[in-house]
């Protein structure tokens, strides 16, 4: 869990400085009201209760919302896996193999067929 | 007795549920029209649209926007692969780098790329690759698209040619990346860069566009300067830009070498849940057609004339012309195409209907663009979920 707070962290301070990189100015311009920001709204997911709903929330949230998962086709365990791992392999999601079968355990339970 | 609130969703999947097992005949036609219940959400800048994923967000147009020849800025759908996507930005500090293999580094701001360079415009569609992919058969993961991953846009902003000709394209240059602010949350998480060949970039109509409708950029469509590939899928119109590399020899990347491929293949397609032996980069979009009035399941009257109206669009080849059937593509007639725009724009289409009979009508459109490229009547599969353009059957009722 520790491993995990750490790494939300990093996401928030991350996403702050996104946009900070513009680069040194060549010749500085003053624009009156240049900053231009938006604020994302909080929407809100529920994923379905069932073993293994934390993990799955905690460890997908990192780099996603959860309902990159609500609104997927429901896919037979083959399909998750393959995500799952996916999400480890292709994109460095820090989930051990353990809580990878947890984590692929409850999306095919909750979001998934041809069990 | 215990009365539980009826809510919205209740009264949706009821209406689903009636549907479903009702004779079509005999509903009521405000329970008809209910044919999409997903939920609405409001962005900063954006209309309500469809919510498919919140953070990255991607936020689908609601069909009844595409009864306008031009997308309104507020309602153009929202796409973004990595979730750290800007939401603060100082005009005065960002900068669009331009180098790699040229003879200077350019470091051109916003007033630079209006100032310095002609401002072209034009209309284009901007079309997500996955735009329809919740149709694909068997079910494919990743953004379930209906159909309002796309929307038709005029552009400005300065030519790709022009900036990259002015920083001086050095000899043995092979393809041009491109990088904007958006970044992963983990460090492993690949960055979105995507490449075009050189000789593409090059093209007269590549722009790095500052203006949408005439207005800035959304920021959540890339503000404040965009790449536009007219006639491609938009995964390579890469938003809020700031790095434009020239390179010496192919880009390798994730989002160029594993993600956005289709088959190798003529169609782009393969059986359904086949898998491909080879496959290569997406990019020109393919020919397709929609039917946007009458709406689905809605409820029409014998002898009463109603226009089927729709749009049409290619990869940058422009829309010869338009058949329509309203007999579940029996009989096709030809449809009136609306005013032109140019080839990369979408074209309106109508044909006036009179229905003599009541009874349940299959109607089809199908367009064809100026080399001959069509629309296939069965939907062409490829494991991703790109270059859907099926001729979709449209059921409405006519009593």
């Amino acid at each position: 869990m520790k491993k995990i707070t750490m790494l939300m962290t990093t996401v928030v301070l991350s996403t702050g400085i996104a946009y900070a990189q513009g680069g040194p100015s060549q010749k500085p311009e003053t624009q009156p009201g240049a900053v231009r920001s938006i604020t994302l709204p909080a929407v809100r997911i529920e994923l379905k209760e069932g073993e293994g709903r934390v993990k799955a929330e905690t460890f997908c949230n990192i780099c996603h919302s959860t309902d990159y998962i609500t609104t997927q086709p429901k896919f037979p365990l083959a399909q998750w896996t393959a995500t799952v791992n996916k999400m480890i392999k292709v994109y460095g999601a820090p989930i051990s193999e353990e809580d990878a079968k947890i984590i692929t355990n409850y999306l095919v339970t909750n979001y998934g067929a041809g069990n | 007795m215990e009365h539980k609130r009826f809510t919205r969703r209740d009264f949706l999947k009821t209406a689903g549920a009636l549907t479903a097992m009702t004779v079509l005949g005999e509903m009521p036609l405000d329970l008809l029209a209910a044919t999409d219940e997903r939920r609405l959400v409001r962005y900063p800048e954006k209309t309500d649209l469809i919510l498919l994923t919140s953070r990255p967000p991607q936020l689908e147009t609601p069909l009844k926007y595409f009864k306008e020849l031009i997308t309104p800025n507020d309602a153009l759908f929202v796409r973004w692969h990595i979730a750290n996507i800007p939401t603060s930005i100082d005009v005065n500090q960002w900068r669009l780098k331009v180098g790699g293999n040229t003879e200077q580094e350019l470091q051109l701001s916003l007033s630079d790329l209006r100032v310095r360079f002609e401002k072209v415009t034009f209309t284009a569609v901007i079309q997500c690759a996955g735009n329809g992919r919740s149709f694909f058969e068997p079910r494919v993961a990743g953004g379930q698209w209906k159909n309002g991953a796309m929307g038709n846009v005029t552009w400005s902003g300065a030519r790709l040619k022009d900036i990259l000709n002015q920083a001086g394209i050095k000899a043995g240059s092979v393809d041009v990346s491109f990088n904007g602010l958006d970044t992963g949350t983990l460090p492993t998480v690949p960055d979105f860069i995507k490449s075009l060949p050189v000789d593409k970039a090059l093209e007269d109509d590549m722009l790095i566009a500052y203006e949408m409708n005439g207005q800035p950029l959304t920021m959540l469509n890339g503000f404040p300067a965009r790449l536009i590939v007219p006639g491609w899928y938009a995964t390579y119109w890469v938003k809020s830009l700031t790095d434009i590399t020239v390179l010496n020899k192919s880009f390798e990347e994730f989002w160029m070498k594993s993600a956005y491929r289709i088959p190798d293949t003529a169609c782009g397609c393969v059986p359904p849940g086949a898998k491909p032996q080879k496959t290569i980069p997406i990019h020109r979009m393919t020919t397709r057609s929609l039917i946007i009035t009458p709406e689905e399941r809605s409820g029409l009257k014998a002898n009463k004339p109603v226009d089927i109206m729709g749009i049409a669009f290619s990869g940058g080849y422009g829309i010869k012309d338009v058949v329509v059937s309203t007999d579940g593509g029996r009989n096709w007639v030809q449809a009136r195409l609306g005013k032109d725009l140019g080839k990369y724009s979408w074209t309106q289409w109508s044909y006036p209907w009179r229905p003599k009979k009541p009874g349940t009508y299959t109607l089809m459109a199908k367009a064809t663009d100026s080399i001959g490229g069509s629309q296939p009547f069965e939907g062409l599969w490829n494991p991703s979920g790109y270059l859907w353009n099926k001729v979709e059957p449209l059921t409405v009722v006519v009593r």
